[in-house]
C-alpha cells in the first residue's frame, strides 16, 4: 500500500481483510502486515499486504519495504489533489528503486464525491499514462474488492 | 578497427587469381572471347586489391579463432565503454546468471578456492559468531554458579564424569529448559513464507503475517541502524519467548523458542538453513511467490523442533550412576571401616606394649599399607612376638623395629637384680621406686656381697635389707647357733678335758667372741650359761658335783681363751637335763658333756 498520509491505505486494508471501517484516524507507524486469501481466475492466491506508513514531510519512505514486492496499490484521495501529485512521484520512485512492477491506482474516498478537488479529466489523464485507475471508498466498501482483485490479476500477469 | 589491407599491399603488384565471388559486374561485352579475356584481366587489374581485401575480411569473419582473437582484444575496453555510457545495470543483470552459475560450479568443483578468496570476509563473521557464543555463555554462567554447589550440581558433575563432557557443558544443557514452538522459513527478498513447522499443541501464528512482519522488522533495523551487510537482527525476546533468527543468502530461518535455548539450537538452525540452501538453491533464486516447490521443506524445518533437552533419557543413565555411586560408596565405606578396625587393633597392640614393662614405643604409623612400630626393648622384657601373637592383629601387616635399653620399671629392675645378685631361696627381692628391698634370711657372706654389688645393678639406687638380714644379727644368730650346737665331751666319771676337745673349745671361744662383738653392735647383753652334764651311772650326789666341775672346767678354759668371766655362768645339771636318752653307750657318752646356752637381752 503506497500513498500520501491519511489517504486511507490502512482503512482500505481493513475493509478488504476484515470488512470493518472506523472513522477514527490512526497514523500507521512503520509497517503493518496483513494477508487475505483471494481467488483469481480460479486459482487460490494469498495476498500479503504491507501497509506502509504514508509519506509526509516528517516520515520519508523506506524503500527497503518495497524490496521483493510483487505489486502495489497506489492510493490517493479525491478530496486532496496534492495526493495525486504525490502518487505520481511515488510511482516514479518505485520504478527507479524497484523496477517496473504491477500496480493499481485507487482514488479513495469516493463517498465524499461532493468535496472532491479532482475531476474526471485528471482521471482520464492518468488513464492515458496507462494507469489502471478506479474509485474506491473504504467507508462504503465501493471499489475495494475490485481494486485488490485487479491488482492480483495484474500480478499474476 | 583492423587495418585496411588496401594500405598494406602494393597496389602495383598483380597476381591473377580466380574468383568465383560475384563482383560488382559491369556490362559484359558479348562477342569476342579475347574481349572477354581482356575485360577480365582489366577487371582483375583494377579490382584485385579490393577483392583480396574482401577475401581477407571474409576469412576473418568466418574463422572462429580469429574472431575470438578480435573480441578478446577489445572486450575489456568494450565493458568499460559500456559502463561509461551508463548501461551498468543491463550489463550486470546480463552477466549475473553466468557469474552465479560459474561460482556455483566453482564451489561444486573445489570449495577451497572460493573459501580462500572469501577468507578475509569470513574472519569478521567468525569473530562475531564467537562473540555471540561468549555472550550466551555468560548469560547462563550466573545460573550455573548458583547451582554448582547443590545436589543437582553434584549430579551434573557425576554426569560430566560419566559422559566425558565438561561440567560447564552439562550444566548448561540442564539449566536450559526450552522448547522450540514454531519454525518459519522466510524468503529473504520478498518476505514471504516458504515453510512453517509447529510443535504439537502450540497456538500457531499465520506464517504469512509473521514472515512479513519479521522481514519488515529486519528491514527496519537495518535501515535504522545502518548495519553492515549480513548483520541483522539475530534475536528478539518477548517475555518467555525468544525468536532466534538465522539468515542465509536467500532465506531466513526464524525459531520461536520458549525458555532459554542453548547454543546447540543455533548450530542446528544454521545446519537446517544450510541444508535448505543446498537442496533448494534454484527454487530460492527463482521464487516469485509460489511456495509449491517448498512443500517438503517442513520436514527439514521440523528438525529444529526436535531439539530439546531430553530429560526422560536421564533416569536410565542416572540409575547406572546411582548404582556405581552406591557400590563405590559401599566399597569406600567398607574399606574405611576395615581400615579403621585394623588401625584400632594395631593401636591397641601398641598400647599393650606401652603398658608392658621393658618397652618404650617411640613411633607408630602407617606407611605404604603397613603399620610401622619403632621402639626400645629391655633384654629382660617379655618376648614381643608372644605379645603380638596374643593380640588380634595380622602379624604380616606390620613391622617392628626394636632398640635395646635398660628399663627402669621396678618389675624389670627386680628381674635384673635377681639375675645379677642370685639371692638364696630364703631371701626375697622387691623393687619399689628403684629401691631394692630384701627380706627373708640369707647367709651373712651373701649379704655382704649383696651390699657391695646391689647398687651396681642399673635401676637400683638404694638397698634396704630386712631386719633378719642385718649382718650383726646374722653373725649373732649364726654364732649363737654354733655355740649352742657345740658339745664338749668328757671321759667317764672325769672332769678332765681330753686334748681332742681343744679344737672344739677354740671354735667355741671364737664363736663366743663373734657373738659378743655383734651383740655389742646390736646393743644386747649376752650371757653364756655353761651347763655340765653326767650320765645316769653313779650316785646322784657325785654326779651333780661332777657336772659342776665339768662346767667349771669349760668356763676356766673359755676364760683362758679370752672370754670375759662375767658373761660365763657355770651350772651343774647332773643327770636332770640329759641331752640324749641313754639307750646306748654312744648316747650315754653324749650325756658326759658340757653345753652352752646363750641368752641375749637388749639393754
Amino acid at each position: 500500500m503506497l500513498g500520501s498520509f491519511a489517504v486511507g491505505k490502512t482503512s482500505l486494508v481493513r475493509r478488504f481483510v476484515e470488512s470493518i471501517y472506523s472513522d477514527v484516524y490512526q497514523t500507521t507507524v512503520g509497517v503493518k502486515v496483513d494477508k487475505k486469501n483471494v481467488q483469481v481466475n480460479g486459482a487460490d492466491l494469498t495476498l500479503v499486504l504491507w501497509d506502509i506508513y504514508g509519506e509526509d514531510d516528517y516520515q520519508k519512505m523506506r524503500w527497503t519495504y518495497l524490496r521483493g514486492a510483487s505489486g502495489y496499490l497506489l492510493v490517493a484521495e479525491g478530496t486532496r489533489k496534492a495526493t495525486i501529485d504525490k502518487a505520481v512521484s511515488l510511482e516514479q520512485r518505485v520504478r527507479e528503486e524497484v523496477g517496473v512492477i504491477p500496480f493499481v491506482f485507487a482514488l479513495n474516498k469516493c463517498d465524499l464525491l461532493q468535496d472532491w478537488e479532482v475531476d474526471s479529466a485528471v482521471e482520464a489523464q492518468l488513464a492515458d499514462k496507462g494507469w489502471n485507475t478506479l474509485r474506491s471508498s473504504a467507508k462504503t466498501g465501493e471499489g475495494v474488492e475490485e481494486a485488490f482483485c485487479l491488482l492480483a490479476r495484474k500480478m499474476l500477469g | 578497427m583492423g587495418s585496411s589491407p588496401r594500405h598494406s599491399r602494393d597496389p602495383l603488384e598483380f597476381r591473377p587469381k580466380p574468383s568465383d565471388r560475384p563482383a560488382p559486374e559491369p556490362e559484359e561485352p558479348p562477342r569476342e572471347a579475347d574481349d572477354v579475356q581482356a575485360y577480365r584481366e582489366l577487371r582483375e587489374l583494377i579490382l584485385a586489391p579490393e577483392q583480396e581485401a574482401l577475401e581477407h575480411l571474409r576469412q576473418r569473419v568466418d574463422d572462429p579463432a580469429s574472431r575470438t582473437e578480435d573480441v578478446g582484444s577489445v572486450v575489456a575496453e568494450a565493458i568499460q565503454l559500456r559502463r561509461k555510457q551508463g548501461g551498468d545495470e543491463a550489463l550486470s543483470s546480463a552477466l549475473a546468471p553466468t557469474i552465479e552459475t560459474a561460482l556455483r560450479e566453482s564451489v561444486r568443483k573445489d570449495p577451497g578456492t572460493l573459501a580462500d578468496a572469501l577468507f578475509p570476509v569470513m574472519g569478521p563473521a567468525i569473530r562475531r559468531s564467537i562473540l555471540e557464543t561468549l555472550r550466551a555463555f555468560l548469560e547462563s554462567f550466573n545460573q550455573i554458579l548458583d547451582q554448582s554447589l547443590s545436589i543437582k550440581g553434584l549430579k551434573w558433575r557425576l554426569e560430566a564424569l560419566r559422559t566425558g563432557r565438561s561440567f560447564t557443558e552439562v550444566a548448561l544443557l540442564h539449566s536450559l529448559v526450552f522448547r522450540v514452538e514454531q519454525v518459519f522459513l522466510i524468503h529473504k527478498k520478498t518476505g514471504l513464507s516458504l515453510g512453517h513447522a509447529v510443535a504439537p499443541s502450540v497456538a500457531m501464528q499465520d506464517p504469512s503475517l509473521v514472515s512479513g512482519m519479521l522481514s519488515a522488522i529486519q528491514d527496519f533495523v537495518r535501515d535504522s541502524f545502518h548495519t553492515a551487510q549480513g548483520q541483522g537482527l539475530t534475536r528478539m525476546n518477548v517475555g518467555d519467548l525468544d525468536v532466534g533468527i538465522e539468515e542465509g543468502p536467500y532465506a531466513i530461518l526464524a525459531c520461536v523458542i520458549r525458555g532459554v535455548a542453548p547454543r546447540t539450537l543455533r548450530d542446528r538452525m544454521a545446519e537446517v538453513l544450510e541444508n535448505i540452501h543446498r537442496d533448494y538453491a534454484e527454487q530460492l533464486d527463482r521464487f516469485k511467490g509460489d511456495s509449491a516447490p517448498f512443500a517438503k521443506v517442513n520436514t527439514e524445518l521440523g528438525r529444529c523442533l526436535e531439539l530439546r533437552y531430553k530429560e526422560e533419557a536421564q533416569p536410565r543413565g542416572f540409575g547406572f550412576v546411582y548404582a556405581t555411586a552406591a557400590i563405590l560408596f559401599l566399597l569406600v565405606a567398607g574399606w574405611l571401616t576395615w581400615s579403621t578396625i585394623q588401625y584400632r587393633r594395631w593401636d591397641r597392640l601398641v598400647n599393650t606394649f606401652r603398658e608392658q614393662p621393658g618397652f618404650v614405643i617411640t613411633s607408630f604409623g602407617r606407611q605404604g599399607g603397613k603399620f610401622i612400630v619403632h621402639g626400645m626393648r629391655d633384654p629382660l622384657a617379655s618376648d614381643p612376638e608372644k605379645i603380638i601373637g596374643a593380640s588380634d592383629v595380622n602379624r604380616i601387616d606390620g613391622e617392628f623395629h626394636w632398640g635395646s635399653y635398660y628399663a627402669l620399671d621396678d618389675a624389670i629392675v627386680q628381674q635384673r637384680a635377681t639375675a645379677l645378685l642370685s639371692p638364696p631361696p630364703t631371701a626375697t627381692f622387691a623393687v619399689k621406686n628403684g629401691v631394692l628391698h630384701v627380706s627373708g634370711t640369707a647367709r651373712a657372706i651373701w649379704v655382704k656381697e649383696l651390699q657391695a654389688k646391689a647398687l651396681l645393678v642399673p635401676g637400683i639406687h638404694a638397698l634396704e635389707l630386712g631386719p633378719e638380714l642385718d649382718p650383726d644379727r646374722l653373725t649373732s644368730n649364726q654364732a649363737k647357733s654354733e655355740i649352742e650346737n657345740t658339745l664338749v665331751k668328757f671321759p667317764l666319771a672325769s672332769a678332765t678335758l681330753s686334748s681332742s676337745e681343744q679344737t672344739g673349745l677354740h671354735k667355741l671361744a671364737e664363736d663366743a667372741r663373734a657373738l659378743l662383738k655383734s651383740a655389742d653392735n646390736l646393743r644386747e647383753n649376752v650371757t653364756f650359761e655353761v651347763i655340765g652334764h653326767t650320765d645316769s651311772t653313779g650316785a646322784e650326789a657325785s654326779n651333780e658335783d661332777l657336772s659342776r666341775r665339768r662346767a667349771d672346767r669349760v668356763v676356766q678354759e673359755l676364760s683362758r681363751l679370752g672370754i670375759p668371766g662375767r658373761v660365763l655362768s657355770p651350772r651343774g645339771a647332773g643327770t636332770s637335763e640329759p641331752l640324749r636318752k641313754e639307750d646306748s653307750e654312744t648316747n650315754r657318752q653324749y650325756n658326759r658333756s658340757v653345753n652352752v646356752r646363750v641368752t641375749s637381752v637388749a639393754h
